[in-house]
């Protein structure tokens, strides 16, 4: 059964004229790591927000269609309940670090939970080591820089258990450094746990290596869903104004000129390989 | 032009944020001003338009000693643009957010009118005169606070990260605007984290690190230089990345391209050759 | 920066005794201090009072974040001053300063070297409901942010031409508005944009929450409770049984 079954969803805020999302058909399995882009006001966030419920429950407005996320039907389970399986981060990491320490960051959500003292200590502790935060565990938000803060907002929501991560651009915010610390978090969540990770993100070049389906929406719609080799070779992208990953571009620009690799390059040193065969 | 010459600032709460910082910045040039956060950037432009005064040291505009004029005197000549463009926005109409520096700084009712329509037409904004900007999307609030700086016509005009969360689409647009203000004469100056809008758009790439200078050159001599992108915590372009990647299998390949169109007429040559 | 006046009761972090007191001991030592402050109106009595709640800042190297604090409140002390040596006579009047002092340093013993986390804790274990607890803490995390988010909007305005001290009074009020409305519709953005993190993380998903930390007074808080309580009821005891010895109530001659 997939982890996540999206049917015919739209939605339209209430004070809105236009829905800011239509028609949206997905399905995502476990384990997977999807891209999701596109430009501005496209719908990214409306759709991330749809994922744990926070719309219909918090946002209110006109949906119409199903979200069913693990076998939970959004309409009919709290936005709490939900979020036990979906995890969300947002952009700017400010608004989600509440507490001045940040063990108690990441307390926070089982406590809400109502668990156990021993069982909120031992998820701490492993939200703690896997981001490898540690060092950071009784420091305040403003003791942090932006990578770390945006790490402790990924842990904050870990220590739910979340099977999903959706993360709605955080990196924005972030200096390069920075952004790259975060992307690389995200990758290890990917494989060691096996987390479906939902991404948005406009740094595409460091995060299309480690993708393995991407999504682009457009004016409320997905306009693409593919494998990101067959996604950024098409002309879908240029048409909505997203960026091509450089190493695709190149491809892209190469067979214009009648040079064919054998396989589409994500990173630069797979364009530098097959370019180097090329060459020989 | 600017002249900073060895200021030196320090925040009420102890952080120096300025250690003997000297630059020069002449009429009609292009600058990013980059570095990780807490590297001294904002604090730096904010001694260009007089909102921070110097501790040690002088700040000239056009020979003007900012320790000697006010705020609102300097903003006919330098404007700053603020990264969140909700700390601008408070007006009812676009039309009057435009006009609200115009009054400010004294210009008559004819200037004001023609100044309003040209940043109108110049960031394509025409038909959100009459719109709240607090109802516009984010890419377009961020235009409009552009334009309440862009009116006064400033000779120097400076942005403060201007492309969080802009696609790549407004960031293009935004770029391509930035350069034609500049061809008219005007300084552009950036701050920002955004290696790859500032390797395309801007001459003169000034890196800042803990409150110093630690380079200023050409972006295909800055943002190329290993040691320099460390120091700050940038990474460098992806075609540079993708240009080094090659040259570590290819002989001769240069390592330090930033510009994708150089890129792809070098590696054409190569297999013409 | 206009938030140095926060940041002037703001606690920072040491590895002190006094900082490492339970909340609630720390709340009774301060009620204790502006008790006894209260008891007394003339100033040897005031004076050694002062010395002993100054106790606790030094325990506590917080002497400079007090001085601070202090200093933050220089105005008020001077308004005081000049208007109850008016009023009275000037040795009232400096009576009352050292009285104000007092409230102040207690104040600020327990505000330098409380974590805003811990207090919430502490009101939490006396039983105030969550929600009122937590709103507490949420206030005092964010004041900074609030305190620089009000800056950066007057250097934006400002660099758009805006002089705050231009013209007659109502145009000084008019020249807020510009300061006012961003401040207003950013906070409102920010506090929306963080109710959808709360909302993410679980909160309010029942009634009976329950906490990662439990405060629990150890040995030191139990010694410094019986020294406060016996200061306490000394200072009771002289006050009402005992009349002061005459050089406590010594005057400057006026």
């Amino acid at each position: 059964m997939s982890l996540i079954k999206i049917k015919n969803l739209s939605f339209t805020y209430a004070n809105a004229e236009e829905p800011a999302i239509k028609n949206i058909n997905l399905t995502i399995d476990k384990g997977e790591f999807v891209l999701l882009t596109g430009p501005s006001g496209c719908g990214k966030t409306t759709l991330c927000r749809c994922l744990n419920g926070l719309i219909p429950h918090f946002f209110t407005g006109e949906m119409q269609g199903d979200v069913i996320i693990d076998g939970l039907n959004t309409r009919e389970h709290p936005v709490y309940k939900l979020a036990q399986k979906v995890g969300l981060v947002f952009q700017d990491p400010e608004n989600q670090l509440v507490s001045l320490n940040v063990e108690k960051e990441l307390a926070f959500a089982p406590e809400n939970l109502g668990l156990p003292r021993e069982e909120i200590r031992k998820r701490v502790e492993e939200a703690l080591q896997l981001l490898k935060i540690e060092h950071l565990r009784y420091k305040a938000p403003y003791e942090l820089s932006g990578g770390e803060q945006q790490r402790v907002a990924i842990a904050s929501v870990l220590t739910l258990k979340p099977k999903i991560l959706v993360l709605d651009e955080p990196t924005s915010n972030l200096d390069p450094k920075g952004a790259e610390q975060v992307l690389k978090t995200i990758k290890v969540l990917n494989e060691k746990l096996n987390v479906t990770i939902i991404l948005i993100e406009h740094r595409l070049d460091l995060i299309l290596p480690y993708t393995t389906r991407v999504i682009l929406m457009d004016q409320g719609e997905i306009v693409l869903d593919s494998s990101p080799e067959k996604a950024f070779c098409s002309n879908i992208p240029e048409k909505i104004g997203v960026d091509v990953p450089v190493s695709v571009k190149l491809y892209n620009e190469l067979s214009k000129t009648g040079v064919k690799f054998n396989k589409v390059p994500l990173c630069a040193k797979d364009a530098a390989k097959l370019l180097a065969e090329v060459l020989k | 032009m600017i002249e900073v010459i060895n200021v030196w600032f320090t925040y009420p709460n102890g952080t120096i944020a300025l250690r003997g910082i000297s630059l020069r910045i002449r009429d009609g040039e292009s600058v990013a001003i980059m570095g990780e956060n807490g590297a001294g950037k904002t604090t730096l432009v904010k001694h260009f338009n007089g909102l921070l005064k110097p501790e040690k040291g002088v700040v000239l505009v056009d020979g003007i000693n900012t320790k000697e004029t006010s705020v609102a005197k300097l903003a006919r000549k330098v404007g700053l643009v603020f990264q969140n463009s909700d700390h601008q926005l408070f007006s009812t109409t676009v039309e009057d957010e435009v006009k609200f520096a115009l009054k400010n700084l004294g210009f008559s009712s004819e200037e004001i009118k023609e100044r309003v329509d040209w940043v109108l037409k110049f960031l394509d904004l025409e038909r959100y005169r009459e719109r709240s900007p607090l109802s516009l999307s984010g890419g377009e609030r961020k235009r409009v606070a552009l334009a309440s700086v862009l009116c006064v016509k400033p000779k120097i005009l400076i942005l403060d990260e201007p492309t969080i969360g802009q696609d790549a689409r407004q960031k293009r647009k935004l770029g391509e605007l930035l350069k034609k203000y500049q061809e008219e004469k005007n300084t552009v100056i950036v701050v920002t984290h955004d290696v790859e809008f500032a390797s395309k758009y801007f001459n003169r790439i000034v890196v800042m690190a803990r409150g110093k200078i630690i380079a200023d050159g050409p972006p295909n001599k800055v943002l190329t230089n290993p040691t320099i992108l460390e120091e700050s915590s940038l990474s460098p372009p992806q075609v540079t990345v993708l240009s080094r990647e090659i040259a570590k299998k290819i002989n001769n390949f240069p390592k330090d391209i930033v510009l994708f169109g150089e890129l792809l007429n070098e590696i054409i040559a190569r297999i013409r050759r | 920066m206009s938030y140095t006046m926060f940041s002037a009761f703001e606690f920072k972090r040491k590895d002190t005794y006094i900082h490492k007191l339970d909340p609630r001991t720390k709340m009774f030592m301060t009620i204790v201090f502006m008790t006894v402050a209260l008891l007394f109106t003339t100033i040897i009595p005031l004076l050694i009072t002062f010395i002993i709640t100054l106790i606790p800042i030094l325990l506590a190297k917080s002497v400079e974040e007090w001085l601070n604090s202090l200093k933050g409140t220089t105005i008020l002390l001077v308004f005081i001053l000049v208007i109850n040596s008016f009023i009275r006579d000037l040795n009232f009047a400096l009576a009352m300063i050292l009285r104000l002092i007092v409230l102040i340093t207690a104040f600020s013993a327990f505000f330098l070297t409380t974590h805003p986390d811990d207090l919430a804790q502490a009101l939490i274990q006396m039983k105030v409901p969550f929600d009122f607890a937590f709103a507490l803490s949420m206030a005092t995390r964010y004041v900074p942010t609030l305190a620089r988010e009000a800056q950066t909007i007057m250097d934006a305005q400002m660099s758009r031409g805006l002089e705050l001290q231009k013209g007659g009074l109502t145009q000084k009020i008019r020249n807020l508005i510009p300061l006012i409305i961003p401040l207003i519709v950013n906070s409102v953005r920010r506090a929306l944009s963080i109710a959808e993190s709360l909302e993410s993380r679980a909160f309010g998903a029942i009634k009976k929450r329950t906490y990662l930390y439990q405060l629990k007074l150890k040995k030191n808080d139990f010694i410094f409770i019986i020294f406060l309580t016996l200061y306490l009821l000394l200072m009771i005891y002289i006050k009402i049984y005992s009349p002061l010895a005459s050089w406590m109530e010594w005057k400057f001659p006026l």
